[in-house]
């Protein structure tokens, strides 16, 4: 079993801040555990590795997001940790795939916490909006950022710092049909994604297209690649879309009858 | 024109608001407000350089902005910029219509903007980076940041719409949108329908052996249909999302619950079939 340097706990560390800064702005996706899970894996010199644990964890929370300010689990945590695991051990991304998932269901508490923090900062600032003091005020808003990083470094530290205690105790206390079992598990969890995605898209209007970007790969997967399906699935979207802008003018011109009858669907 | 205010915004206030829009909206998150106190911090800029000179008018627009405010980051650019536009035009007086503005479109516009900049963003951006990834080969985590890019543009034309058209098109806007949603909801489903055989990678080693002949249960599943399994799964997955009780969370241990079972069930059967 290899130790982590410390230096390479502090690139790890800096590269957390920046994540969750990333996280709760722009989303260009190195707070994504596809992203963290590689980086991870690059680091630790076994980038393979880091792909395949975050791939898998980024495809099983591909819908998971924070829509409306909901608390989700922290993927970022526990993919930086699940690879570090996975590479010291040299157990294999399923291991760490198996690890990170409970570590970022455990951190969900931590999002809370930051977040509920953050109230403090929210008073200060309103007792600043009262004496017109937008200075202050800037400060509140800029200071909410120390609650979000600490929620997440501080369990990175931890989890880094310890790594080798934490990998032999996890190795002493799982069995082996337990680990088979997360095995599977870990193959099967995408499956959550794709479902949670179907329920926010309009999948019952719009399912004959979902069906053919299945048969596609189910039946041809040997030929075409999810990137094929997605060419033909923006050449019908295209089609839709220019046709829903002729039924459009049509129904501005007054011009209905000929465009209606071809028109099978019925939108809301 | 300029009723009781004479200050206008330059290029630069309204550029500084966009980076800090980006940027700072949810620093300051929290349940009480959740992005009201980033809200005023994003709007800052401008209301110094509206109400800089006058502590009175700062005092007032500071109370209405630090409300409660939560809406989708990708479309917020469009309320921010009708709201300078506004209090640019009329001043501070505008304090109630800016209220109205921003409560009124929060919602429509964080409906709008989690399909579109989340939802049908994921499911097309980072399923393909995964799929790629998923091979082994790093170069698909450049779609994201492509992606991204764009992105960072289209939220940069929001403001400048919002700001140009002030009130009418940001509420229009959420109409307008909608072919464009319709049209991603297909290449997003497309995506997804494509992803499940691809990504799901679950076979069964299942195996019946009658005397001489060995039946390997996943042949048999492959006559029928090639990958029923992954399918089935996300399609209980899907119908249990739909229950009441099931959030993500929850699915999370059912699905690990399933794997346990599904990876020890040749020796569970095994072990039954050894007991008679």
């Amino acid at each position: 079993m290899q130790e982590i340097s410390f230096l390479i706990i502090l690139v790890l560390l800096l590269y957390t801040m920046i994540a969750v800064v990333d996280q709760i702005s722009i989303q260009c996706g190195l707070y994504s555990p596809l992203f963290a899970a590689t980086f991870t894996g690059l680091l630790l010199g076994d980038l393979q590795t880091g792909l395949i644990i975050g791939a898998t964890l980024q495809l099983m929370t591909l819908g998971v997001a924070t829509y409306g300010g909901a608390t989700v689990p922290d993927y970022l945590s526990g993919a930086i940790m699940g690879t570090a695991y996975a590479i010291i051990s040299g157990e294999g991304a399923e291991y760490g795939i198996a690890v990170a998932i409970p570590i970022g269901l455990l951190l969900t508490q931590m999002d809370v916490l930051g977040r509920m923090s953050n109230s403090f900062f929210q008073h200060y600032g309103d007792r600043c909006a009262e004496k017109g003091d937008w200075k202050g005020m800037e400060k509140a808003n800029l200071l909410g950022l120390i609650p979000w990083e600490l929620s997440r470094l501080i369990p990175v530290a931890l989890g880094l710092f310890f790594g080798e205690a934490v990998v032999t105790s996890i190795n002493a206390l799982i069995p082996a049909w337990f680990m088979t079992g997360l095995r599977t598990a870990g193959s099967i969890l995408p499956a959550m994604g794709m479902a949670i995605l179907m329920r926010y898209l309009p999948l019952k209007k719009y399912y004959p297209y979902f069906i053919i970007g299945f048969v596609l790969l189910a039946y041809g997967g040997s030929s075409f690649t999810v990137m094929a399906a997605a060419l033909l699935g923006l050449a019908l979207a295209a089609l839709h879309f220019s046709r829903g802008k002729d039924k459009a003018v049509a129904t501005v011109s007054g011009d209905v009858a000929m465009f209606d009858d071809e028109e099978v669907e019925i939108d809301g | 024109m300029a009723n009781g205010n004479e200050r206008k915004l330059t290029k630069q206030d309204i550029n500084k608001v966009y980076v800090r829009n980006l940027f700072a909206l949810q620093f300051g998150w929290n349940y009480e407000k959740m992005q009201g106190l980033g809200y005023s911090y994003v709007i800052m800029p401008a209301l110094k350089r509206l109400y800089g000179d006058d502590p009175e008018k700062m005092k007032r627009a500071l109370k209405m902005q630090s409300s409660y405010f939560n809406t989708t980051p990708g479309t917020s650019h469009l309320i921010v910029g009708a709201d300078m536009a506004l209090e640019e035009e009329i001043g501070i007086e505008s304090e109630e219509a800016v209220s109205a503005l921003k409560t009124g479109l929060m919602g429509p516009l964080a409906g709008v903007g989690d399909t579109l900049f989340i939802a049908i963003y994921r499911a097309i951006v980072f399923s393909i980076a995964s799929y790629v990834a998923m091979q082994g080969n790093p170069v698909g985590l450049i779609v994201p940041l492509l992606a991204c890019a764009a992105v960072l543009w289209v939220r940069y034309k929001f403001t400048w719409m919002g700001y140009q058209s002030g009130r009418k098109l940001a509420t229009g806007f959420a109409d307008s949108i909608s072919p464009i949603t319709e049209a991603a909801s297909i290449l997003g489903l497309t995506v997804v329908g494509a992803l499940i055989p691809s990504v799901v990678n679950y076979s069964t080693n299942l195996a019946f052996t009658m005397g001489d002949v060995t039946f390997a249960v996943q042949d048999m599943l492959d006559k029928i249909m090639p990958k029923m399994l992954p399918l089935g799964i996300v399609m209980l997955s899907y119908w249990l999302l739909g229950k009441k009780k099931i959030n993500s969370t929850k699915l999370i241990f059912i699905l690990l619950g399933l794997g346990m079972i599904l990876g020890n069930l040749q020796s569970m059967l095994t072990a039954v079939a050894g007991l008679f």
